[in-house]
């Protein structure tokens, strides 16, 4: 998030896009009902009747996958209506004619043909974001998960550069992180191509901050592959060997068929995880792991606050703490990794990174956490950022166009299936369907669909149907409902009864490599 | 009636500790206060409303009841021996309302054997913790009846203890406790007269419950907190008298098992739904219908002692609910609709 959790208590309008958040962040969600009960507006922008829409202003339902064409179709409103903050633009940002010349084709009427949302609509929406005081774009999985999803976030970015809504308090563009960490291993460099703080790996003088921090030489200067990439090469033979922590792809990753086959591929699989996942099942070997009551260190939430968490309980058997498991691999690898605490682990990241530099363990220790940026020990973190200016100088317009989901309904597969979590279970179900309330609430896998596409099809409210894509197919429980719109299709990967990722479309946005969870081709049958 | 000096009370719990588990106010790094077992280092008498009802203690939020191993079957009744140092008058009556309610109809051996186990001693009140306190309405505080083996009024100088058991008497050290005089009596009805004064009437609960008792509530105040409802739960974890549990086993290995009960909400659709999949509290506002009616109607008259309701008045639920809708919110809308 650009800014921090309490301002949504101050902010005067949020554009809420793509994200379930009461289900997924309820004490978020929770914040904007009470906003929007003392009088904030509420713009909700969600293909599904979500339980914010209740409060909404205005409940824009597009059309799957079109977000790009409705962001544009706002800012060519305000941009023609004048409603954009000039002093904002010109002082703070650059491109601002490309931005313009690009979004000039989305007109409301070539909008609502692409995304189904009426012209008048689209049109309150831009008036009352742009000419709000405080508004914060709030977004999830709903805008990354597309093969556009690079593009999708740009645009909400352009949005809120356009109207001047960043870089103050209870404004920005605040992506609501969808597990407690990760932004943290993010900022710790478990991505490709960065190390902790994202410095650049193949910046010769960072690699030699780390090389001298750790006593090596020759640190390896080429780009890494992401998850995506990984199996794909491991189809291939090109990765032979594959450490997994705390993640289950055979449930997580897209066209699980072919996870299946690139694991299976591997000459040597480690999965090091609290419980025997789905995937683990096919490890080489299994690296019994603490769970987050059994461990200690630290956190970095949505807002960039990065919080201390102590060991509440011994792990049981043989399970141990992350960091001593990697400590000992590495130094039975030949590199003695000996770390005492993650107290030293974290005085190490302080001293190489510098967005880390001030958030020490013993700040940690005395109070609630401090937010990055926070370069040194007399600095008080950073509730919101691009305060003055952005960090690269002047925020750069970087306009989009309208590209549709990589697969489309035709005659065959002819519903649009989207995917995404529900209240009561956490991505794969490992914890939650072992947790026996949540199991109860939620028993088994199931999928909505709208009333008068159920009559089409014969199937009532509780029936098994089966879904089938061009991958695979799952059989589950119809939930009739008009939560969804007609010819969409909701289900949730978190059962592996059903797996829904045995449906999913193995494409990716070129950038983040993300795949398109939220929209591919299916057909539906009812199960006799 | 008891006096005893300030500066002792530290010391009276760590004798305790000698034949107890204490539990009571700790200081913690952060600056907040939370209940915990009894250290000297961070021990407090400067604490407000705890942020839990001491319910834990007798009702833990997930027990074993009992195991089986080999076919051999082992009831999970052995407790120590707990003392619970500085509750508030509104949870002793919470927990009298409860262990009333459990001891109801038949034996449950799983809490009664915590009861037995488990001493009180109350810290009353000088006016309201906070501003959802109101526990003169409900008849529950700011200073306790009965139930407790020890009750502790701050008089400024001195604390003065009063017994409510015979286990209360024994526990004042001779050491430490003496005897209070005839003016400590006077001192301690005008105080109790004081802090009575100061807790605010809310008199919307009356009024809410005359109109819940006449089933004259608009459907709408339902509709429109469930609309808004998060389903956590935590209205019903923070209630000092809210004791529905859920029972489920946990299989340990080919011939070995435990059963265990864990706290359940009604605000949770599972709670009511049958096998059939058919739920005869089908949607959120008839859920918290429920929920308030049993805390706000006498259902359970023959459990809530000489309270007003099944509420105690601790405001928790007001307090913590990330939206909302505490028993405050609940009674002042039905009062104003």
């Amino acid at each position: 998030m650009t800014n921090t959790i309490n301002e949504f208590d101050e902010a005067d309008l949020f554009f809420v896009i793509g994200t379930n958040t009461t289900a997924q962040h309820p004490l978020i969600g929770s914040r904007i009902i009470n906003a929007k009960e003392r009088g904030a507006t509420l713009i909700v922008v969600d293909p599904r009747e979500i339980q914010l829409a209740r409060f909404a202003d205005l409940h824009l339902r597009q059309n799957i996958g079109t977000d790009v064409a409705v962001l544009n179709g706002i800012m060519k409103i305000i941009i023609e209506e004048e409603l954009y903050d000039v002093s904002f633009v010109e002082t703070r940002t650059e491109g601002f004619d490309d931005l313009k010349k690009t979004v000039a084709r989305y007109t409301p009427a070539i909008v609502e043909m692409i995304s189904g949302i009426p012209a008048s609509k689209l049109e309150t929406a831009a008036r009352l974001y742009a000419e709000a005081d405080g508004a914060m774009i709030v977004y999830a999985m709903g805008i990354t998960q597309h093969t556009t999803g690079t593009d999708n976030v740009k645009s909400c970015a352009n949005l809120a550069m356009l109207t001047g809504h960043v870089g103050r308090p209870a404004t920005g563009v605040n992506p609501l992180r969808g597990q407690n960490n990760v932004q943290g291993a993010c900022d710790m460099g478990a991505l490709p191509n960065v190390y902790s703080g994202y410095q650049k790996v193949i910046d010769d003088a960072v690699r030699e901050k780390f090389e001298s921090a750790w006593g090596v030489k020759e640190l390896d200067d080429k780009v890494g592959l992401t998850i995506t990439d990984m199996m794909a090469a491991a189809v291939t033979g090109d990765v032979k060997a594959l450490y997994v922590m705390g993640e289950n792809p055979m449930m997580s990753d897209p066209d699980s068929s072919h996870i299946e086959q690139a694991l299976s591929n591997l000459d040597f699989f480690v999965v090091q995880d609290i419980f025997l996942s789905e995937t683990a099942h096919l490890a080489d070997v299994v690296l019994p792991a603490a769970s987050f009551a059994e461990k200690s260190g630290t956190y970095t939430n949505s807002e960039r606050r990065v919080q201390l968490a102590r060991a509440a309980v011994t792990p049981p058997g043989t399970a141990r703490q992350d960091w001593e498991i990697i400590c000992d691999i590495a130094t039975r690898a030949g590199y003695a990794m000996a770390y005492a605490s993650p107290a030293e682990i974290l005085a190490e990241i302080n001293a190489v990174t510098p967005s880390y530099g001030g958030i020490t363990f013993d700040r940690l220790s005395g109070g609630y956490g401090l937010q990055w940026p926070c370069p040194n020990e007399e600095h008080p973190g950073t509730p919101y950022l691009h305060k003055d200016k952005f960090a690269k100088g002047l925020g750069t317009f970087l306009p989009c166009d309208f590209r549709p989901l990589a697969e489309v309904p035709d005659e065959e597969y002819d519903f649009l299936l989207t995917t995404g979590r529900i209240y009561y279970h956490f991505h794969t179900g490992t914890m939650t369907r072992r947790t026996n309330l949540l199991a109860r609430e939620a028993p088994g896998p199931t999928f909505e669909i709208h009333p008068d596409d159920a009559a089409k099809l014969g199937i009532r409210d509780g029936d098994m149907a089966e879904l089938e894509t061009r991958r695979g197919k799952i059989t589950l429980n119809a939930e009739v409902t008009d939560r969804v719109p007609r010819k969409v299709v909701f289900s949730t990967f978190h059962f592996n009864e059903a797996p829904v990722n045995l449906l999913t479309n193995p494409v990716f946005d070129p950038v983040a490599k993300i795949p398109e969870y939220k929209g591919c081709a299916v057909k539906i049958r009812r199960c006799s | 009636m008891k006096s005893c000096a300030k500066k002792d009370m530290g010391r009276v719990l760590k004798v305790w500790s000698e034949d107890y588990r204490v539990i009571g106010p700790a200081r913690q790094t952060q600056g907040d206060c939370i209940f915990d077992d009894f250290d000297e280092a961070t021990f407090t008498m400067d604490y407000g409303k705890p942020s839990l009802p001491p319910k834990g203690s007798l009702f833990p939020n997930s027990e074993i009841t009992f195991t089986v191993s080999e076919g051999e079957y082992h009831e999970n009744t052995e407790r120590e021996k707990v003392l619970l140092f500085g509750i508030r008058a509104c949870d002793m009556m919470g927990i009298r309302q409860a262990a009333n309610f459990m001891a109801r109809g038949f034996d449950d051996p799983f809490y009664r054997a915590r009861c037995e186990n488990v001493l009180t001693v109350v810290m009353a009140c000088k006016g309201p913790q906070n501003e959802t306190c109101f526990c003169t309405t409900m008849r529950s505080g700011p200073w306790a009846e009965k139930g407790f083996d020890l009750q502790i009024f701050d008089m400024g100088d001195v604390y003065l203890v009063e017994a409510g058991s015979e286990r209360g008497e024994m526990l004042m050290i001779e050491r430490f406790f003496t005897e209070a005089t005839s003016d400590d009596g006077e001192r301690l009805a005008s105080l109790k007269r004081e802090s009575a004064a100061k807790v605010a009437d809310v008199p919307a609960v009356r009024t809410a419950m005359e109109r819940l008792a006449a089933g004259d509530v608009d459907d709408a105040v339902w509709d429109y907190f469930g609309g808004k409802c998060i389903v956590c739960g935590g209205c019903a974890f923070v209630c000092p008298t809210c004791t529905c549990f859920t029972v489920y086993d946990v299989v340990r290995g080919p011939r070995e098992g435990e059963r265990v009960r864990a706290w359940d909400a009604c605000l949770f659709a599972g709670f009511t739904r049958e096998a059939s999949g058919h739920n005869p509290r089908s949607s959120q506002g008839l859920r918290l219908k429920r929920r308030h009616g049993h805390k706000l109607l006498d259902y359970n008259a023959a459990d809530i002692q000489e309270a007003v309701s099944g509420c105690v008045g601790c405001g928790r639920c007001s307090d913590y609910c990330p939206v909302h809708i505490g028993t405050l919110e609940v009674v002042k809308a039905i009062a104003a609709w």
